[in-house]
């Protein structure tokens, strides 16, 4: 009993340390860079200061922040659309058990490559010469290649590809769990298609749809290098905001200091996240 | 790694030819020399070469001033690094009486601001940024000058070299300023000129430039004359302008470094590559415009007449060289990242 107690708290003290040594400690440094002063030779001096956030209230910043918020919507929403029928049919498919998590499995592939790899991969479809360009052209159906690489259009198409998965997994697992039966009875009850769809099907997924937002819309804001490749170094994001405080500009405090806002957000959203949760256990108990 | 392991090579064939075979160690930009002609150096001289590469100026810069006794005789700064190493005293002045083929020198590439009299350089190779276009999409002729990017018609298409040295010469010379400006006024008004070129921007980049002009990915924009060279071999609709208003040439010059060890080996070498016959190889090999008038005329008349890599003396008068921006290169910086963070 004792030995069983001893490893328990062997066990869970050590995922505590993990956390503390990789995730904790971690973020405080973060935290403290954005309250010190940038330094002229070293990379910071230990010198109080906030005006790395009142910086960022300066509306060049508050344009990017915008734009990023504004793009990540844009994906996250398209994603939804996309993910939203996929998971859906996938979940309602009269298939075995077997063939179901392997046609999981196929969504998950992509990420045994490198997201690198795979970007580099749409620079090959979407270039003036490359694959998309070629099939539209024998077709017949434009007469000059589109010019896609390099545009927003571009980067807001690698972002779908690459967080297209965070969607429909979460969706995945909450659709598969609502009861068929509710769907029958509304039919039932006269209910059309669109009214299962509105007043049924969305109250009780809006947690998966919720979940799979929150993984996509955060990395939609970050990830600079989908960006950079496909939208030529020209649109900052957060993302790439961060990566070109750090090191372009060598000024580490006012990277940690977006960087800090960025997990801001992140907890605001887990937050409203928690909350729609506790709301549907309310909605179950009646 | 691959540098460390280099280095360390270098240090140890360095102690075990120390006292039985003649030895130089050479530390310049990859892909610069051609294996053939270090071959023959070797051969007909008898010393032992250890050779190594950089690819930034930056790099050499700072394992130079690292550890100024890393045992290099012979190194190959660009025109803005001779000019700081000068002033950092890191650079031994040359004796011109022990280099045979000086006269060989264009003199039109000689006595520059960066290294008056070159007392300490001896150029290399040399390669100019410049303006491309794809003769598909625009009329020949029709661009002339770095002003002209700014006109409407290129909205949403210019490649922009992603280097903050080169972004500013463009604007400082579309304002006939010195591209080596360290004065804040006139670098503030290149930012404003910039901010204004933003809508015609397509994309930043400095590292695939020679294939997205190829694949037309970007059919206007900025690049080396070197990239456009190639680039106009597998696609002969590349043109390359030298601007009218202005614009910059790189020139890499030999220079050994203070505190080499293989001082009368250097030398060897240095007239070695100044050798007409050596530096035609050496330029043919690498596309890039030889200094060395001789070598230049030795060149089959395809690559000499061809005006992307040899423009003629008229073109050449208008080039600059870059001088080190000293203080204003944090400036420089700074105005970059603001840029782009407008962009």
């Amino acid at each position: 009993m004792l030995r069983k107690l001893t490893f328990k708290n062997f066990s869970i003290g050590s995922i505590w340390l993990w956390l503390a040594i990789f995730a904790l400690i971690p973020n405080l440094l973060v935290l403290l860079t954005s309250l010190v002063e940038q330094g002229d030779t070293e990379l910071i001096r230990l010198q109080l200061t906030f005006a790395h956030y009142s910086n960022l209230l300066d509306s060049v910043y508050l344009r990017i922040f915008a734009r990023s918020i504004f793009i990540a919507l844009e994906v996250t929403f398209i994603c939804l659309l996309l993910g939203y029928p996929f998971a859906f049919i996938l979940a309602r498919l009269r298939l075995s058990e077997r063939m179901k998590s392997l046609l999981l499995l196929l969504v998950i592939i992509p990420f045994w490559t490198s997201s690198l790899i795979r970007t580099y991969a749409i620079v090959i479809i979407l270039k003036a010469k490359g694959i998309l360009n070629t099939c539209l052209l024998h077709l017949g159906l434009i007469d000059q290649p589109l010019q896609l690489l390099y545009t927003n259009t571009a980067a807001v198409i690698g972002l779908i590809y690459a967080l297209l998965p965070f969607m429909i997994l979460p969706l995945y697992a909450n659709i598969e769990k609502l009861d068929s039966r509710l769907l029958d009875v509304a039919r039932d009850l006269g209910a059309n298609s669109w009214q299962i769809l509105w007043k049924i099907l969305l109250p009780l997924t809006l947690p998966g749809i919720i979940a799979g937002s929150t993984l996509v819309l955060l990395p939609a804001m970050s990830l600079f290098y989908i960006s950079n490749i496909l939208g030529g170094a020209k649109t900052m994001l957060i993302g790439n905001l961060i990566e070109n405080q750090f090191l372009a500009a060598r000024n580490w405090p006012m990277g940690s200091a977006v960087s800090v806002v960025l997990t801001l957000l992140m907890a605001l959203m887990l937050l409203a996240y928690n909350k729609s949760r506790d709301n549907n256990v309310e909605t179950d108990l009646l | 790694m691959k540098k460390i392991l280099c280095a360390l090579l270098v240090a140890l064939s360095a102690i075990t030819h120390a006292n039985s075979t003649p030895t130089l160690n050479i530390y310049n930009w990859s892909e610069y020399l051609p294996d053939d002609v270090l071959a023959q150096f070797q051969q007909e001289t008898g010393i032992h070469v250890n050779y190594s590469t950089y690819d930034s100026n930056e790099t050499l810069y700072a394992k130079l001033k690292a550890n100024p006794e890393a045992g290099y005789d012979i190194v190959v700064p660009s025109t803005y690094f001779v000019d700081r190493m000068i002033r950092e005293k890191m650079l031994i002045p040359l004796d011109k009486t022990k280099l045979v083929h000086f006269n060989n020198l264009n003199p039109a590439l000689l006595n520059k601001n960066f290294d008056p009299y070159n007392n300490y350089s001896i150029p290399y190779l040399s390669s100019s940024t410049g303006i491309a276009y794809n003769d598909n999409y625009f009329t020949k002729g029709s661009i002339t000058r770095w002003t002209d990017l700014w006109q409407q018609r290129f909205s949403g298409q210019l490649l922009i070299l992603d280097d903050v040295r080169e972004v500013f010469s463009m604007a400082l010379l579309s304002l006939n300023d010195s591209p080596n400006s360290t004065d804040p006024q006139q670098i503030a008004n290149a930012y404003a000129t910039l901010v204004t070129l933003l809508p015609n921007v397509k994309l930043f980049n400095d590292e695939a430039v020679k294939a997205i002009y190829i694949d037309d990915d970007a059919t206007v924009g900025m690049a080396w004359s070197g990239d456009i060279y190639l680039a106009n071999h597998a696609n002969s609709h590349i043109q390359f302008v030298y601007p009218q208003d202005g614009y910059i040439i790189a020139l890499d010059s030999i220079a050994i470094p203070k505190n080499a060890p293989h001082l009368a080996n250097a030398y060897a070498f240095i007239n070695f590559v100044l050798r007409a016959d050596i530096a035609a190889r050496i330029s043919q090999a690498t596309g890039y415009m030889s200094p060395n008038a001789a070598a230049v005329a030795l060149l089959p008349a395809a690559i000499r007449n061809n005006p992307i890599i040899y423009p003629d003396q008229a073109t050449l008068k208008r080039g600059i060289f870059q001088t080190d921006a000293k203080d204003a290169s944090a400036l420089y910086e700074k105005y970059l990242e603001r840029l782009k963070i407008r962009a």
